[in-house]
């Protein structure tokens, strides 16, 4: 018993040595790859809720099955720990597992094919860096024929790009360097560009918004941001803060706030706003005038269940709730956001060292799908410049699926 | 004052403790809190944080179907109430002919027992709180190995500053164990 104990910290010594001697020693790439990780959003997947980071576990819903994020420390067994470098590029860039195995396309491998080669091997050595965590992730669990793993080679011959990045150069310039931190490590594409029938995403629609989870990842084209009154500089401070004059960040925008864009550097903030909103941003699109009242139905419902901390102005409260005019959720085109959140409500959640804000409850034993409806749109014509009318079928067909 | 400047009011009907209260005028966007104190000088409902989130200010909805539910007045409007039935921390205890308080209810006595709480100021929310537990209790009742978490899951959200909670959990478990029905077999 005592030799077997004996062999196995010998065993353990020397894994520790091996790893001393990986490129994981090279603290500066280490450093990089931590905030590349950042930047890429690795942990949105890859860490669980209350989980050790980087160690697996996250349920990502696809509409084929439920996907979870695999262990990504340097673990032998269960883990990342027998990869090369090599191993890591091809799976990172191209979805494929160094037994063969394709990784399934919740994976953004179509958007990491571009970083570059000098970029993965910053990743690599500080995952290689980590503690091995030895926890097996959650196991895949999709429907048929999805479970199997070889009609993804079919898929990636339809849908995957081509060649990757060889290059070590992935910032030449201001605009390359947002589109990178846009569309290749921060995959804003993955939720914000629609997918076709077979899941891939459709390029000619580049980042023109999406349904994803029952939530819309909003349209992020310059013109979509500007007419929804959005400028550089508050996009900027949204990314940083999770808050502007716009509102809050919440639903799965939240988790890219906390696990990314707060770590990102002011430079690489701005280079991706110029990268949505475009060098010669347009004119941000003011609000129009007020048509709803403070009479009926749609008013009171406010006031009865709205205004204790958002106001009677809508002016909210500042670290407890968001204003109202000109909040994104009511600017936008479609209702489903705004019917979402009031349904489902907004869980408690932290912007930054000093700002906790509260939860906002959700209204689905309170209110129903005419309440909402008569709500929405009341909210919708007051401070989103809309006077359209939300009906009662639009609510339940948002609440509906929202409850499957 | 010209009608323009008048506040948008609308009559409100609404019983409290059992009372239908005189209907009068009441401001469309006064929260149920304002209208309590101001209107029915019902101040044992506490205004605490303002934003619903420590559950001071909160009274019992009674429905017609028996069931009854929390409601936080500090972030609820008046008007959300028309019709409704709701008791208030002044409305447990069983009075006398003059009004004076001849008994309390079961939570309210086993919170002084066990002296659940110090300066008092959570206390009209967690007794509107407990004693909608122990009611939903005697038409659900749960194991006793659930009892605990079932109390921490009806009462978690209720903040206290001073005791710990660890008194008011107690109290509220030999509430529920002092009240026939709240406790199933096995």
């Amino acid at each position: 018993m005592r030799r077997v104990l004996l062999m196995a910290g010998l065993l353990v010594a020397a894994t520790g040595v091996a790893r001393a001697a990986d490129p994981g020693a090279d603290t500066d790439r280490v450093e990089r790859g931590r905030y590349l990780a950042r930047a890429a959003d690795c942990a949105a997947c890859h860490t669980s809720e209350g989980g050790t980071p980087y160690a697996g576990g996250h349920p990502i819903e696809t509409p084929f099955g439920t996907v979870y994020g695999t262990n990504i420390t340097p673990d032998d067994d269960y883990g990342i720990g027998d990869y090369s470098a090599d191993d890591f590029h091809r799976a990172l860039t191209e979805g494929e597992l160094p037994d063969g195995t394709q990784l399934y396309p919740a994976m953004p491998y179509t958007d990491y094919h571009g970083i570059s080669r000098a970029d993965s091997d910053a990743l690599y050595a500080y995952f290689m860096s980590l503690d091995p965590v030895h926890q097996q992730s959650t196991q895949t669990d999709l429907a048929w024929p999805f479970s199997m793993r070889w009609t993804l080679n079919a898929w990636n011959w339809l849908f995957a790009p081509d060649d990757s990045d060889d290059s070590d150069d992935s910032d030449d310039s201001t605009a390359d360097r947002g589109r990178y931190l846009v569309d290749t490590l921060g995959h804003c594409g993955a939720c914000h560009t629609p997918r076709n029938a077979f899941g891939a995403v459709e390029s000619d629609h580049r980042l023109e918004g999406a349904v994803i989870g029952g939530y819309e990842a909003p349209a992020l084209t310059p013109d979509a941001l500007a007419g929804r009154g959005w400028t550089a500089s508050d996009l900027t401070r949204f990314l940083r803060d999770g808050r502007s004059p716009q509102g809050s960040m919440y639903s799965e925008m939240y988790p890219v706030f906390h696990h990314s864009t707060r770590y990102l550097r002011e430079d690489d903030l701005s280079a991706m706003t110029r990268a949505l909103l475009g060098d010669d941003p347009p004119e941000p699109t003011p609000l129009a005038a007020k048509s709803s009242t403070m009479d009926g139905q749609g008013a009171q419902l406010y006031l009865d269940n709205c205004a204790g901390c958002h106001g009677s102005d809508g002016r909210g409260v500042a670290q407890v709730a968001s204003a109202m005019p000109g909040n994104t959720t009511l600017r936008l085109d479609s209702p489903r956001n705004l019917v979402k959140v009031i349904h489902e409500g907004i869980e408690a959640r932290s912007f930054g060292t000093f700002e906790r804000v509260q939860a906002m409850p959700g209204f689905a034993d309170d209110m129903d799908a005419d309440q909402i409806a008569a709500l929405a749109t009341w909210l919708r014509q007051r401070w989103g410049g809309h006077d359209d009318t939300v009906d009662t079928a639009a609510v339940e067909d948002i609440i509906g699926a929202s409850s499957d | 004052m010209s009608e323009r400047d008048r506040i948008p009011s609308t009559p409100l009907h609404v019983t409290i403790n059992g009372r239908r209260q005189p209907v009068e005028d009441v401001p469309n966007e006064l929260m149920m809190l304002d209208y309590l104190h101001e209107y029915r000088n019902l101040t044992g409902t506490r205004y605490g944080c303002g934003i619903g989130l420590c559950r001071a200010c909160t009274v019992i909805v009674d429905h017609e179907d028996g069931t009854s539910e929390e409601r936080r007045t500090c972030i609820t409007g008046a008007h959300f109430f028309e019709g409704k039935s709701i008791r208030t921390v002044e409305g447990h205890a069983e009075r006398d002919e003059d009004g004076e308080i001849a008994s309390l209810s079961e939570v309210q006595q086993q919170f002084l027992e066990h002296f659940s709480f110090q300066c008092s100021y959570c206390a009209p929310g967690f007794v509107n709180a407990a004693t909608v537990l122990v009611e939903r209790l005697q038409r659900e009742p749960v194991a006793r190995e659930a009892l605990e978490d079932t109390i921490s899951d009806a009462l978690e959200d209720h903040l206290c500053r001073c005791t710990g909670y660890v008194r008011y959990y107690r109290a509220v478990r030999d509430a529920v164990l002092a009240t026939p029905g709240t406790i199933k077999e096995g």
